[in-house]
């Protein structure tokens, strides 16, 4: 069975053009073609000038990526949708959908082998295969944001450098070279992963792993030592001298009117020391949502910045004590509101327990409407809830709700992966490409959900920040001045 | 016009040829070209399923030896084939030593899986994109060479000088020629199935090394012998043919016609499943013109009752794809046909991996013998590597000679090209003419009537003037002339094979004789001549 589809197709010769154009072309392909069979039907009927790659048609040499409607797929294997957008990677470009994938292909490191090369043992041959399965399309490479800013060889040669590691085979030094490549400078922000068409998991299997190596090595950033201290002996990666939320906060908030669930609530170290009026005011939101809200207070920080940064030593007593706070009180659903604390709950723990952040709270139990606010928002996705969590559906219906939401692109700001604490500079740099997409919108404020986030923006970009939970209260607010009477 | 001179140049970038060059490089300055990025092209890397190597005590190379011959129904060169089977398990050790990760048993040893037509599971695998692992080991491992790469540069023709190969002529993407100089030029460019409408070959396997070799004057063997491997998929239509690899069936996989019997036991009750190719594949078609198949013209292959744990280990790739297309064969059956697959024949070689042409070597798919009328699934990988490293070590070996651009050959290229920019027809319309005409009419039952008649089809569209609009089409028209020429030397093969023997089958020939006792060697064929050896007489 045929069908017609439509698509826009980035047009482009360096060589001979000032700028690209975008084409939209119509074609007849047969049921279930993918983006690829568009292609040959336009080259084949339309224009033979076209250029893209392919070769393989089964997602196995990875020549062949683009992107569709802006997200990195392979064309052989993403199905064609009628009205998309067909654009190459963004890497240097040759022609029309074709980039420069040499460049990066032939300077990954190579195994440097030393006589007679043994078997690896099967359990490090089970924990070299899932970075082995890489087919060097680069869709990592693409939208890494810390190679737009800092000096990183990228996703794919951390992950080629830490299968070489893992690998008994390899006689040579890779930590120390993977540190000069940029080892510190990836945000975590999972962009790569989430791009990568073989799901290989880059940032927690080779990145955070390779600067646990570092860490032995003595290789860890300064500033991440003193993180590290300060939550040793003071169970917070964070430093106040004043009362945190926990200190002023009941043990358990009791809801108005009926309780329609019950949550615990991991505050996190930025909430409970630097942002507590926000954890406040979320606190007001779940109380007018009948949510009753309890909260241990002898838990302590995640253990997030020491995944992040390497550092895991001190991390298994973390982790009991903050699942032992919970367990104590029998408490099935802990509420996160700091993306990094719910996305380290939700993988690098195993609870007893469910997780979720407080939008997937709100918009499961279900909330009050609140009154519109009349402002142009735009929503920053943080990166550890969209990608780490997967949640991207549920902010936006409870900023719907509030304001006139304005969409941008998601971008990792810089605040992640202990960037913002170790290599400032870059956080700054990633900061103000995020501020130049926030700038085109025209929105009077961004929303996020995510503390680290939060604070980062708000330092570098002259736009009011709110935290989403502060929205929704202050459109409750309005509603409550809007009642008549 | 720019010249490259070098000591080897190796034409190809898949397991053969990234081999064949790294040995090279231990003689002399050596080039490989590539038309696509490197590796990204060949058909190695999109291998799913395996290598076969003799790697335990309880194995031995003779039967390896035996069940080669017997499954290519002793149309093999047998010291090609001892060749083959004595020096897998090197290769493989090199491999080993260059980094590759193969799957290991707990006792940490090469984990071998069984495959169809051998008696003992001597299949070694990584998961099922053994090729992957073969290819990314061997590019990382050229990479630490000083062999010279470039990519993406279509090859058109080889340069000769009074009989002798020195050298060869491409086309870069932009249309622009460059020409390369050697003291020995390796063919490494594969197989060439992609002449058939449904194949499983990646968008290189259009026969250009046969075509590049015919051309030169080389000598080519057994072109009749396609391989139509059983397990291709049929839906969507784009990605028909789409190779299911054999070890589907090695983990256990079994096949079933729409009326749900396990078909395999009227045709190799022995062997089920795992019997040859050749046997397989002609089950499968049969019960689909006997309309048993399914609406899109498949039967099932099964795995769900498999354990879901050793569907997603063993077989990751095949999840994968059939998952993207809406199908999870943890629970479901896949939807399969017979899809064309490997090339048997092709130039003939010495041990050496030397052609009918002084100067010209070749090996892996583009090269004939090894596996008579039909290949054991995982004895090409092995042949990658095994005649990769022969054809590699002796052209090094080769003596120096003059280096000079034979400008009358140069200019028969150039005018050759600039016709195109006068021709009419698109590429593409003569490519997928030929490949339905293929299909339909030298697929996998021939007959003398039908084979004609396609013969016919090719002269047809071999005197059309396809067209080019930008020198970015040049390499585009000469690879569609380079399948016609692949498609018309099966053909004529085909004719001048009056037997049934493995792959191929004649429908219209009786014959009292099995391929032991075949009076019929291997059918040849060039410029100059074609027939086929007798063994005995008729």
């Amino acid at each position: 069975m045929k069908k017609e589809i439509s698509a826009k197709v980035f047009r482009f010769d360096p060589l001979k053009e000032e700028e690209p154009r975008y084409i939209e072309y119509s074609v007849e392909v047969e049921e279930g073609a993918r983006v690829l069979h568009v292609l040959h039907a336009i080259q084949s009927i339309h224009d033979p000038s076209l250029q893209y790659r392919y070769c393989c048609g089964s997602g196995q040499c990875g020549s062949c990526a683009v992107r569709v409607n802006g997200e990195p797929v392979l064309a052989c294997m993403e199905e064609a949708r009628d009205g998309m957008t067909i654009e190459p990677l963004n890497l240097p470009l040759v022609k029309d959908l074709i980039v420069d994938l040499p460049q990066f292909l032939n300077t990954l490191p190579c195994l440097v082998p030393e006589g007679e090369g043994e078997v690896p043992l099967p359990d490090v041959t089970s924990e070299i295969k899932p970075l082995r399965s890489c087919i060097g399309c680069l869709a990592c490479v693409s939208v890494c944001p810390a190679m737009q800013v800092a000096e990183f060889a990228g996703p794919t040669a951390m992950r080629q450098a830490m299968r070489l590691t893992l690998d008994p085979r390899d006689k040579e030094e890779r930590v120390s070279s993977s540190v000069r490549d940029g080892l510190f400078t990836c945000t975590t922000c999972q962009g790569c992963y989430k791009a990568c068409p073989k799901e290989i998991a880059i940032p927690g299997k080779a990145i955070e792993k390779l600067r646990a190596l570092a860490h032995e090595k003595g290789l860890t950033l300064d500033r991440h030592l003193e993180v590290a201290a300060l939550i040793r002996e003071t169970g917070r990666s964070v430093a106040s001298s004043n009362p945190g939320f926990l200190d002023k906060v009941a043990n358990v908030i009791e809801p108005c009117g009926d309780v329609r669930g019950t949550v615990g609530f991991f505050v996190g170290c930025m909430y409970n020391l630097r942002l507590p009026q926000t954890a406040f005011d979320a606190m007001e939101v779940l109380k007018r949502n009948g949510i009753r809200i309890i909260i241990p207070n002898e838990q302590v920080c995640c253990g997030s910045p020491l995944i992040r940064t390497g550092q895991t030593e001190f991390l298994p007593a973390l982790k009991a004590r903050n699942i032992e706070s919970f367990v104590a009180r029998k408490i099935d659903i802990v509420m996160t509101m700091c993306a990094g604390c719910g996305s380290t709950l939700k993988h690098d723990y195993n609870t007893p327990f469910k997780v979720m952040d407080i939008s997937e709270v709100l918009t499961t139990y279900g909330f009050e409407l609140p009154a519109q606010l009349g402002i142009k928002v735009t929503y920053h996705d943080p990166c550890h809830l969209m990608r780490g969590q997967g949640v991207h559906e549920e902010p936006r219906r409870i900023i719907r709700a509030c304001a006139d939401l304005a969409e941008i692109p998601q971008v990792c700001c810089g605040a992640g992966g202990g960037v913002r604490s170790g290599l400032p500079e870059e956080a700054a740099l990633l900061a103000l490409n995020r501020k130049k997409l926030i700038d085109t919108t025209g929105a009077d404020m961004v929303i996020s959900s995510c503390p680290f986030c939060e604070f980062h923006l708000a330092e570098h970009t002259k736009k009011e920040i709110m935290n989403i939970s502060s929205l929704l209260l202050r459109a409750y607010n309005e509603k409550d001045l809007n009642k008549p009477g | 016009m720019e010249q490259d001179k070098s000591h080897v140049l190796v034409i190809g970038s898949g397991g053969a040829g990234i081999r064949a060059a790294i040995e090279a490089s231990k003689y002399g300055e050596t080039v490989l070209v590539s038309k696509t990025l490197l590796g990204k092209g060949g058909c190695t890397t999109m291998a799913e399923g395996g290598y076969n190597a003799v790697m335990r005590d309880c194995d031995n190379c003779e039967d390896h030896y035996e069940d080669t011959m017997k499954g290519g129904a002793y149309l093999n060169e047998p010291n090609l084939v001892r060749a083959l089977t004595n020096e897998a398990p090197d290769r493989m050790k090199d491999l080993i030593n260059w980094g590759a990760v193969f799957d290991v048993t707990p006792e940490c040893t090469i984990a071998q899986r069984p495959f169809g037509g051998q008696r003992f599971p001597r299949t070694c695998f990584a998961g099922d994109r053994t090729g992957h692992e073969m290819i990314v080991t061997l590019s990382e491992h050229l990479r630490a060479t000083s062999v010279r790469i470039y990519e993406e540069i279509s090859i058109i023709s080889l340069l000769t000088d009074d009989g002798r190969v020195t050298g060869a002529l491409g086309i870069e993407r932009s249309g622009e020629m460059r020409a390369f100089l050697a003291d020995a030029t390796i063919l490494a460019t594969g197989g060439g199935t992609r002449i058939y409408d449904i194949s499983t070959n990646s968008s290189s396997g259009t026969g250009d090394g046969y075509a590049l070799g015919y051309r030169a004057g080389a000598v080519l063997i057994d072109m009749e012998q396609v391989q139509f491997h059983p397990t291709g998929a049929v839906y969507p239509y784009d990605a028909r043919g789409r190779l299911v690899t054999e070890a589907v069936r090695g983990e256990g996989g079994i096949l079933l016609n729409t009326k749900g019997e396990r078909f395999m036991s009227k045709y190799d009750p022995e062997r089920m499943e795992l019997s040859t190719r050749d046997v397989v594949a002609r089950s499968i078609a049969t019960e689909i013109l006997s309309g048993n198949g399914t609406e899109r013209g498949g039967v099932y292959l099964d795995v769900s009752h498999l354990p879901a744990k050793t569907i997603e280990e063993r077989l990751p790739v095949m999840l994968e794809q059939f998952l993207a297309y809406g199908v999870d064969i943890r629970t479901e059956p896949m939807e399969v046909a017979p899809t064309a697959h490997h090339m048997m024949g092709g130039l003939k070689i010495s041990e050496e991996g030397l052609t009918s042409i002084p100067g010209l070597y070749a090996c892996g798919e583009v090269s004939g013998g090894v596996h008579g009328a039909n290949r054991l699934g995982g004895n090409a990988l092995a042949e990658t590597q095994v005649f990769g490293k022969r054809a590699g070590e002796s052209a090094g070996k080769s003596r120096e000679s003059e280096k000079v651009l034979p400008i009358n050959q140069v200019n028969d290229q150039e005018k050759r090209l600039q016709a195109f920019y006068h021709g009419d027809i698109q590429p593409v319309v003569v490519e997928m003419e030929l490949r339905q005409q293929m299909w339909q009419k030298a697929g996998i039952f021939r007959t003398a009537k039908d084979l004609e008649v396609v013969g016919k089809a090719i002269e047809n569209l071999a005197v059309m003037n396809m067209k080019a609009s930008s020198g970015e089409n040049l390499a585009g028209c000469c690879t569609v002339q380079n399948m016609y020429c692949t498609a018309s030397l099966v053909v004529n093969s085909a004719l001048i094979r009056k037997e049934s023997r493995g792959a191929h089958v004649r429908k219209d020939i009786r014959q009292d004789w099995d391929a032991l006792n075949s009076p019929f060697g291997h059918t040849w064929i060039s410029l100059t001549s074609s027939g086929a050896e007798m063994r005995r007489n008729l």
